[in-house]
């Protein structure tokens, strides 16, 4: 992994590594790069694509409506609420 | 130089659905409490499991199927990840890899002529919740009940080539739509949503210009003026140098008339889209597929050719009756019962659609029994009940639908006398009280005789068949 790449993964994750954590993840990142590049050696022509890792297929439900919960409840572990709204840092475009 | 844009929309419509997405939270929260409709599952709790609601897919297939799609019948979800507070799990669910139709055809007319609009793919996702910036200073309010809201996105192809060619594929997509009742596609309630890609090149070039995206654009009125307005920057940005076009985001001022940049545009790789290990795929069997297909309901220009043809309706009629699939089956409900189009087309148009004008409601919101109305169109061909009676009728049976009609007639009076007794002696008070239309009618005056006659039905309540009265009348004058 490039650090430019890592850079961009910072920004995209709204995160912000120590010099000491960038090493890290770099060297972390480069070893399992390494090991999935030996993937490619397989020759996947012709193979339908996998859909999903599980050989199980979804359940739909009905289109019914239910309502158990509360706003009450379910901000219980917020930090901030104000007339039934989550509150967030200041956002805007 | 001439110049020619190119367009491509991303349409994102609201499906008509009960419940959300992947949970059972009602997706209907218009004017209801901030957050009254939400789960720890659309709340993005950790740990919560989506459960994919049938009836998107339903809808997600039928209108893939009114797009002339193929329908992928393996379909699947995957994450796109987005960090912002109005999506709080951090990532969108939606169909990036299988979504659940692709290559499709719109047809549209413009005054240049048919054009098919190809369409890339139709998938399903979860609409994001709303942000309220303007509550307080410090902080930013949260309200998640849109969150979730099922909606599918209709990708096409930029064969769209300016402001009236997107119009005409925005309301061929709205008619199809509406007709499959599958979505309300009202731009002004946020049921339907329009993201415009365009870019600018010489005549007849075959390089895509540098091209911006408009996002959320919510009339079709804004969506032309904007058009307009890039189409202009870009051709000055060519010819004058007056700006570097680059590929971006852009906001449209539709107030100032404007638009502005929003950000780099992100490419697909910086959604790191991947397959959303917590739903699994969704396969589409022949019971399922057929059981859609036979949903579908008959075209509007299939159902207009009809009415001109087998019911010999004027065009006129055909075209109010077809803009509405509310309309048209109610229509062909009441016909079924009282066996005259013509009538039944009379009653829609100039009796039930104008009622709805005077009620404030779209055509789309008629919930009239057609079968109701037909019995009513019988209860006044046949000379059982007069019009403007009926008139009363219908106005009732709009209020209160379990009405009969001809049970509420008689309950209420209106039904037409046939005692040829009573009428003669209404004739006779009548005219005797009124000299004056008589001598004018004897004179040569034939309004005279309706002033009569008017005033003879209003004391009968309108319960009498006016040709009978009309000859009472007309006899009894005679032998003055
Ligand atoms: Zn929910």
């Amino acid at each position: 992994m490039e650090r430019e790449t890592l850079r961009l993964l910072e920004m995209l994750n709204q995160l912000r590594l120590t010099e000491e954590q960038k090493e890290k993840v770099i060297s972390f990142c480069n070893n399992r790069e390494a090991a999935l590049k030996a993937l490619d050696a397989i020759d996947t022509e012709n193979v339908e694509r996998m859909v999903h890792v599980m050989p199980v297929l979804t359940v739909v439900r009905e289109d019914i409506v239910s309502q158990p919960y509360t706003a009450e409840e379910l901000q219980q572990g917020a930090p901030e609420t104000d007339e039934g709204y989550w509150c967030v840092p200041k956002v805007m475009e | 130089m001439k110049y020619e844009t190119v367009i491509g929309l991303e349409v994102h419509v609201e499906l008509a659905t009960k419940s959300k997405i992947f949970c059972s939270c009602s997706a209907h929260s218009f004017g209801a409490e901030p957050n009254s409709h939400v789960c720890p599952a659309c709340c993005g709790m950790p740990g919560m499991l989506p459960v994919v609601n049938k009836r998107v897919v339903d809808y997600g297939m039928k209108a893939g199927m009114m797009l002339n799609c193929h329908i992928n019948r393996t379909t699947t979800f995957d994450k796109k990840s987005y960090y912002y507070p109005d999506l709080p799990a951090a990532y969108q669910t939606t169909q990036w890899f299988a979504p659940v139709a692709v290559n499709g055809t719109v047809e549209i007319e413009t005054s240049g002529g048919k054009k098919s609009v190809r369409i890339k793919q139709i998938h399903m996702e979860e609409d994001a919740g709303k942000l309220v910036h303007d509550i307080r200073e410090d902080t930013t309010h949260v309200d998640f009940n849109r969150t979730s809201v099922p909606l599918i996105e209709i990708v096409s192809q930029p064969d769209l080539s300016g402001a009236e060619e997107v119009e005409a594929y925005l309301e061929r997509l709205k008619t199809l739509l509406r007709y499959a009742k599958v979505a309300e596609c009202e731009m002004a309630h946020g049921t339907m949503r329009c993201d415009v890609n365009l870019s600018v090149r010489p005549e007849g070039s075959n390089v895509l210009g540098v091209r911006t995206e408009m996002k959320n654009m919510n009339s079709i009125e804004a969506i032309k003026r904007a058009i307009e307005y890039e189409v202009s920057r870009h051709i000055d940005a060519i010819e004058n140098g007056t700006e570097v076009l680059v590929q971006e985001t852009r906001r449209w001022d539709d107030i100032k008339g404007k638009s502005y940049a929003m950000r780099t545009k992100e490419t697909a790789g910086d959604y790191r889209y991947f397959p959303d290990p917590n739903v699994m795929p969704i396969v589409i069997d022949d019971e399922w597929f057929d059981s859609i297909k036979a949903t579908l309901p008959e075209l509007p220009e299939v159902k207009k050719a009809r009415y001109t043809g087998e019911y010999g309706l004027s065009d006129y009629d055909a075209d109010q009756l077809t803009k509405s699939i509310a309309v048209c089956e109610c229509f062909e409900d009441a016909y079924s019962v009282c066996g005259n189009a013509k009538d039944a087309a009379n009653w829609m148009i100039s009796e039930v659609m104008s009622l709805l004008n005077v009620k404030k409601m779209t055509y789309d919101m008629l919930d009239l029994n057609g079968i109701t109305l037909g019995e009513l169109i019988v209860l006044v061909s046949g000379g059982k009940v007069g019009r403007a009676n009926a008139k009363k009728i219908l106005a009732a049976i709009f209020d209160d639908p379990s009405i009969v009609p001809e049970e509420y007639a008689k309950a209420n009076g209106f039904i037409v006398s046939n005692d040829t007794g009573l009428i003669a002696t209404v004739v006779k008070e009548t005219v005797a009280a009124d000299p004056k239309s008589v001598a004018d009618f004897k004179g040569g005056k034939e309004k005279a005789l309706m002033a009569l006659f008017g005033k003879c039905m209003k004391q009968l309540k309108g319960n009498c068949d006016p040709q009978v009265l009309r000859k009472i009348l007309i006899d009894h004058i005679n032998g003055l």
